[in-house]
């Protein structure tokens, strides 16, 4: 793959040990014999912490040994320790032949395992780093005097936000549930989608202080190989204290740092991820967080929303197609409007003329200066309107409908025809279906508007040439960014600013995918026949 | 070192001090520039749009253009020189009309239009007119109603004229100057009156009443040779024209029936070929004429349902025709000795070798030239009623 982003290696320059890491290496300890150091090791290091409990039990015939149970309150099931493992250890083998063997012996541990605890997840412990981990992760740990060693018992219960309805991407027509904050509940819902055995997953830790859950899924087989790898290293470079949404891990593992465009994709949506797996793409799903990132993206991927593929291909070229034209109304209008009135008179019918003649009479600022006051009053409303709690949003928005509206003309400070052009470039900048894409656009807006009001047509037309070479140059994990319009590819276009029926779509996205392209074996046979006439 | 060039680049944008910026109530919007000349001075008059009170709020009641004047040995500083009486620049890229007098006409149009055309402010795609038998000022000071704008009055009245009339042309600046260019055709513009009260036309009263004091109207084209005015066609020599340079797109003819009365014919689609000769070393042009027509009036008492009787409207009409071009040809070569109808043009074009001799005297070629007119009409449609009503009243 010759085309990986040039700049791949020295992306993230992987820090060298830090002196913190130092500090705390005392975690790399093992676990001594002696329960009641053990118990004063972790008390010592978790600060004696509230909200860790540490119970202990004696068990065995005649009580001969001496165990702890450990967990962090709140994260563990208090039902299932008392029911599986309190009781499983304590009245369970009374006066049962297995407990004749529970004395210090040996083989304990692997008769404990083995014939005592009725518990699904169990493993071996025997350094403190892996036990805090598993003991901040919600787990238990049952550790027994004696012994350098004890389990790690699977039993993380907290209270959590179920599986919800998508609000980031709403559709009309399609499934309507969400990913939620819990890795597992994301990946179950991806293998409920995909039930194929090449959907591989990996797993990795990152940060150093959260121990964030990170899941990397693919098909083996439909994804390039080459990209897993290099998303792999890039992950590996990740050395961070913590990472609490995949917005960090998307700016971390990002090819072009300086970019306004966004070269990761996305979305709460299962649907969306599990479509972009069998394309090839890679999903990055963060513990934690809703949203699930997947690579490679394309520039007309963020054009795209998974309802295309659910309503009908006429309908949805078009909308595609319209799409695109929002994107340059929400790029240029106000760009346009200003270099037209100030510089390029000539360009405006003259009815026109005339009538923004009368409405700019009185208007003490310039073009550019209006559009700008206009421009930024809106993303102030904006702003606010997505932080305000949502009791006062309605007064909010009543007061900004106002200001930004009839006020605004009425006193005389910006020209009716300002208004609309700066309304409708707030409008079509909400129809893209990701919001990057969105964000992306109105920083490159008032760029736009400056070199309009410098330029005129020149400077516009000098900066989309810069922003059309910016955009080729672009590459999301080796995968040029403007693909297929850039390499230009005639297979990609069924899928770029039309959508042809899926039953002419019989190829995946090249260069994302290079081997398996086939989606459907027999393209011809999936072609719905003709009604015939009885 | 790189990151300081990129900033110098940043920079350098809020340092371009935004060259010939100028936001829309900085302009003094000029629809129609008027030129006369008097006492070797040029008086040039714009007719400068007052935007607030053409605004759809509607404005104070004033008049929604107004005009300003300027005097000065050139036109160049004579517009210059209006500035003194105007807050704003003349800002002439949406020039709609040019007006020139008959007087200044007379002398010559071609240096007053050198500015004009030079200027890159200034488009080419306005029309030029003739004020005849008055100043091109005083075109300029009439108000009119229904188009506010008395610059766009003149300029949708000669278009809308031209293409549902056709005795008037719409002669753009550029036709004009390829024109006076041409060794092959000379010139000709629209005049343009004043009819009425002129000395009321610039108040507000002129269009409050249903019948203006004083209105705009287009009158017949003026002929040029070289850049000078040498005289004025009739309506009909007018619609000659218009036929032989192929300008008709719509127009009425009369004619009459056999049996007395008038029938109209509405012209659908007109098409003229000129083709030039030379015969024994004399030029020839044959003007052949087709026209696709429907009936638009019968005024006489005639069947139109026979497909003889449309023949004979036929027969008529291509008289008719064939006679008004003839007309306005023998006229212009009588009077004015002057190729407004571009002959030498068709000739350069078929006998490009002979053109190099005649052109030096075309003039007195032109006048002995023999214009074969040839006219087809046909008449497809008879309009929604058959036979006149009168007509069926008598069954």
């Amino acid at each position: 793959m010759g085309f990986f982003y040039e700049k791949k290696n020295n992306q993230l320059k992987s820090t060298t040990p830090s002196k913190s890491q130092k500090k705390e290496s005392n975690k790399k300890q093992p676990l001594k014999t002696s329960l009641q150091d053990n118990i004063k090791t972790v008390k010592d290091t978790l600060g004696e912490s509230t909200d860790i409990v540490i119970r202990e039990i004696r068990i065995g015939k005649g009580g001969v040994l001496e165990a702890a149970i450990m967990y962090t309150d709140g994260l563990s099931d208090a039902a299932s320790i008392q029911n599986f493992i309190m009781e499983s250890l304590m009245l369970d083998i009374k006066d049962k032949e297995v407990e004749s063997e529970l004395t210090p012996n040996p083989k304990l541990m692997s008769t404990l395992k083995d014939f005592v605890m009725t518990v699904g997840e169990i493993k071996d412990v025997d350094l403190f780093e892996e036990l805090f981990t598993a003991l901040l992760s919600g787990d238990v740990v049952l550790l027994i005097d004696g012994y350098s060693e004890g389990f790690i018992i699977g039993n993380k219960r907290w209270a959590e936000r179920g599986v919800t309805e998508s609000t980031t991407q709403t559709v009309i027509r399609g499934p309507r549930e969400a990913f939620s904050e819990n890795i597992r509940i994301n990946t179950a819902l991806l293998r409920r989608k995909i039930k194929d055995p090449k959907l591989w997953m990996e797993n990795k830790v990152i940060g150093k202080r959260t121990k964030t859950n990170i899941a990397v899924m693919y098909i083996k087989g439909i994804a390039n190989d080459d990209i897993v790898e290099e998303l792999r290293l890039r992950l590996d470079r990740i050395d961070i204290d913590g990472i609490l949404e995949s917005g960090n891990i998307e700016e971390l593992i990002q090819d072009a740092q300086l970019s306004t465009f966004p070269t990761v994709y996305n979305s709460e949506r299962p649907d969306v991820v599990a479509a972009a797996l069998l394309e090839g793409r890679i999903a990055i799903i963060i513990d934690g967080t809703p949203f699930v990132l997947t690579v490679p993206a394309l520039f007309v991927e963020f054009f795209q929303s998974s309802e295309d593929y659910y309503q009908r291909a006429d309908l949805t070229s078009l909308v595609r197609i319209l799409r695109f034209f929002s994107f340059v109304i929400a790029l240029l209008a106000p760009a346009l409007f200003i270099a037209a009135t100030t510089f390029h008179h000539e360009m405006i019918p003259t009815a026109l003329l005339i009538n923004l003649a009368a409405q700019r009479e009185g208007v003490p600022f310039p073009a550019f200066i209006e559009a700008l006051i206009m421009e930024i009053t809106f993303e102030i409303l904006r702003e606010a309107g997505l932080r305000m709690p949502r009791a006062i949003g309605s007064a909010m928005s009543i007061v900004g409908a106002f200001v930004i509206g009839t006020a605004a003309v009425e006193a005389g400070m910006i020209s009716a025809a300002m208004v609309i052009v700066v309304s409708i470039t707030a409008i079509a900048s909400f129809v893209s279906p990701t919001y990057d894409m969105a964000m992306s656009v109105r920083i490159l807006r008032f760029v736009f508007m400056g070199l309009a009001a410098s330029f005129g047509l020149f400077g516009i037309t000098v900066g989309l040439i810069a922003l059309i070479l910016h955009l080729c140059s672009l590459r999301s994990f080796g995968i040029p960014y403007m693909y297929p319009i850039a390499p230009f590819n005639i297979d990609g276009q069924k899928d770029t600013f039309i959508r042809l029926p899926i039953w002419k779509m019989f190829t995946r996205t090249h260069l994302i995918s290079q081997e398996n392209i086939k989606k459907q074996q027999n393209p011809a046979s999936a072609k719905p026949e003709p009604e015939k006439d009885q | 070192m790189k990151r300081g060039i990129f900033i110098l680049l940043i920079v350098s944008i809020f340092l371009t001090g935004c060259w010939n910026r100028r936001e829309l109530n900085e302009l003094a919007i000029t629809l129609a520039i008027g030129i006369d000349k008097s006492d070797d001075e040029y008086l040039v008059s714009a007719q400068v749009v007052v935007p607030s009170e053409v605004s759809m709020k509607g404005g104070k009641g004033g008049s929604p253009v107004t005009l300003i004047q300027g005097r000065g040995e050139t036109v160049y500083e004579a517009i210059r020189k209006m500035t003194k009486g105007l807050s704003r620049k003349m800002y002439p890229g949406h020039l709609r009309m040019l007006v020139i007098s008959e007087s200044l006409a007379k002398e010559g149009i071609g240096d007053p239009l050198d500015l004009i055309s030079r200027d890159w402010e200034i488009r080419s795609d306005f029309y030029v007119a003739v004020a005849k038998d008055t100043t091109a000022e005083q075109i300029l000071n009439v108000q009119t109603p229904l188009e506010t704008i008395p610059a766009n009055k003149m300029f949708s009245t000669l278009k809308v004229s031209e293409e549902n009339w056709a005795a008037t042309v719409g002669v753009t600046l550029d036709q004009l100057i390829t024109d006076l260019r041409s060794d092959g055709k000379e010139a000709v513009l629209t005049g343009i009156l004043v009819t009425g009260k002129p000395e009321i036309g610039s108040s507000k009263q002129n269009v409050e009443t249903i019948t203006p004091a004083a209105s705009i109207k287009l009158d017949d084209l003026a002929v040029f040779k070289d850049d000078k005015l040498i005289g004025w066609l009739t309506e009909d020599e007018s619609r000659g024209y218009n036929g032989i340079i192929n300008q008709v797109k719509n127009t009425v003819g009369t004619v009459s029936c056999p049996e007395g009365g008038k029938a109209d014919i509405e012209v659908l689609r007109f098409n003229t070929k000129v083709k030039g000769n030379v015969k024994n070393g004399s030029p020839e042009v044959a003007v052949q004429v087709k026209i696709e027509a429907n009936i638009g009036a019968i005024e006489c008492p005639i069947d139109i349902t026979k497909p003889e009787s449309i023949e004979t409207l036929e027969k008529a009409y291509e008289k008719a025709v064939e006679e008004t071009i003839n007309h306005s040809i023998s006229n212009v070569q009588e009077k004015y000795e002057t190729d407004i109808f571009g002959f030498g043009n068709a000739i350069h074009r078929s006998n490009p070798k002979e053109w190099k001799t005649m052109k030096k005297h075309w003039d007195q070629q032109f006048t002995d030239l023999v214009a074969n007119v040839k006219v087809d009409v046909k008449i497809l449609k008879t309009g929604t009623v058959n036979n006149s009503v009168v007509e069926k009243g008598k069954d």
